[in-house]
């Protein structure tokens, strides 16, 4: 039986009048890759916040493993990890001493050199974090969101910004991350990371859900046969090339 | 609190490695002791006191000047801005775990400090307190404690870091110059004096001077508005804080 491990109802949000996120719902299940596409400003951050309880929805509730975060957020925080979009760190610090922070942060936390062996940065522990390089930085992050040994990682835009090859390298990381059976929440608006990863996606638009379902599922909805043309149209925005 | 003090030994390190906390917390107040000790010395400065004898209790808190008014507001400010706070709160552990991390830092800095000036006041230039020195170090702690709330207070007031900086620099550059914790109170004109008065780290370092020197002064006073200083500033730094 599959086992739910994140249940939204209804989450809205608003900001000066603006619904920023509109009456949104779904689940994700134990186990599975779902992915919150969409443009930038649609709102999946915000949908992000909300669930982790860094910003308090105007309606709605949203569980995960059954608990709003802000109300269980000791017990909570055991079993979410979490890589916020841009993350930045403390200036001249060292990869082994970010690790270090983290490990402190958690009753059973993993071993941070096991991570950094299996995300290909071993090599990097002496390093200063501004001194790598755009896709070993948000391996990193990956590698940082799971230190405290998490049964669901939240993963906000992790390719942004990266060229081609790093984001290549990052995809490689997650889908070794899936292959252990990781639940994975990520916000992304490559299509192809989408295609790539996502057991489930979900596209938001000014707030709102536009579509659900598997890849295959939403494009075949689509009168399209790949998910960016897909997209495109269900985001009403199809450019003739 | 192992783990908390496993965050505090990295932090510490971090601290250690910025060059300017040397400069300022080490360098700067060694320099101004043995200026002043070679130029002013044993000449008396009025009150009782000599020269050497004011620099001591000026200069062991020019450590608690740099850590209160620079460090505490810079590294907070600058946590919060690039998110780090926000990472902390994404974890089973408060953000106040970091900051408090690392104002247990500057309280290390602050004493090293003071320790580096009272070892070369007393081996260099043969210092004696007159006065009773656990009264003293009581008086260095609570002015420390003082500070920091100011610090604290600063880091949650401002909103960004240009707002911060501006308003370190015009906190902590007078406090700096005009509370005589660099150049002696002794020599400023009356008028300056009056308002090096209002200035809270004079405040410490009029206490200080009493009871390093031996003066049966009103201690009482200082006492009153340190304590006052801490409790308001504290108060106002946890109504105004916002980790992100």
């Amino acid at each position: 039986m599959s086992e739910t491990c994140l249940e939204i109802r209804g989450l809205t949000k608003c900001y000066s009048g603006r619904r920023v996120v509109d009456d949104v719902s779904f689940s994700v299940e134990k186990g599975a890759v779902f992915g919150l596409l969409g443009h930038n400003g649609a709102g999946k951050s915000t949908t992000i916040e909300m669930i982790l309880g860094l910003k308090k929805p105007e309606k709605g509730t949203a569980l995960v493993f059954g608990k709003e975060v802000a109300k269980h957020k000791k017990e909570s925080f055991e079993k979410i990890g979490v890589q916020l979009q841009s993350s930045f760190y403390q200036e001249a610090i060292r990869v082994e001493e970010v690790c270090k922070e983290r490990t402190a942060l958690y009753q059973n936390p993993g071993d941070y050199k096991e991570l950094l062996q299996q995300f290909g940065l071993s090599q990097l522990e002496k390093s200063p974090v501004n001194k790598l390089s755009g896709g070993e930085r948000q391996r990193l992050s990956v590698a940082l969101a799971l230190i405290g040994n998490p049964e669901i990682v939240f993963l906000d835009e992790l390719t942004t910004g990266l060229d081609v090859a790093a984001r290549r390298e990052v995809w490689r990381t997650l889908k070794e991350l899936k292959d252990s059976g990781m639940t994975i929440f990520l916000t992304t608006h490559y299509m192809e990371e989408a295609e790539k990863l996502c057991d489930r996606i979900t596209l938001l638009k000014n707030g709102k859900i536009l579509t659900e379902g598997t890849v295959d599922e939403v494009v075949a909805r689509s009168p399209y046969d790949n998910l960016e043309e897909a997209y495109l149209w269900y985001m009403d925005e199809e450019v003739e090339l | 609190m192992k783990r908390f003090l496993r965050l505090y030994g990295i932090e510490q390190k971090l601290f250690f490695r910025s060059a300017d906390v040397f400069i300022f917390n080490l360098c700067m107040p060694v320099v101004a002791l043995f200026m002043i000790a070679l130029i002013g010395g044993n000449k008396s400065a009025g009150e009782n006191m000599t020269y050497l004898q004011s620099a001591f209790a000026s200069l062991i808190c020019v450590g608690i000047c740099c850590c209160a008014f620079m460090s505490i507001p810079i590294v907070m400010v600058d946590y919060r801005d690039k998110k780090i706070l926000k990472s902390f709160y994404c974890s089973p552990c408060s953000p106040a775990w970091l900051l408090g991390a690392d104002t247990l830092c500057s309280g290390v800095m602050s004493i090293i400090s003071a320790i580096l000036v009272a070892t070369v006041a007393i081996i260099g230039f043969g210092y004696r307190m007159e006065g009773n020195v656990p009264a003293f170090i009581g008086a260095w702690f609570l002015t420390m404690i003082s500070m920091f709330s100011i610090g604290l207070m600063i880091a949650s007031v401002c909103k960004t870091a240009k707002t911060m900086n501006v308003v370190t620099s015009l906190v902590y550059f007078p406090m700096l110059l005009f509370s005589g914790a660099t150049i002696p109170y002794e020599l400023f004109p009356k008028g300056l004096q009056h308002i090096a008065d209002f200035l809270p780290l004079s405040q410490g370092i009029q206490l200080m001077k009493a009871i390093s020197t031996g003066n049966r002064v009103e201690h009482i006073y200082g006492i009153i508005v340190l304590v006052a200083i801490t409790v308001v500033c504290t108060a106002i730094s946890l109504k105004t804080f916002r980790w992100e």
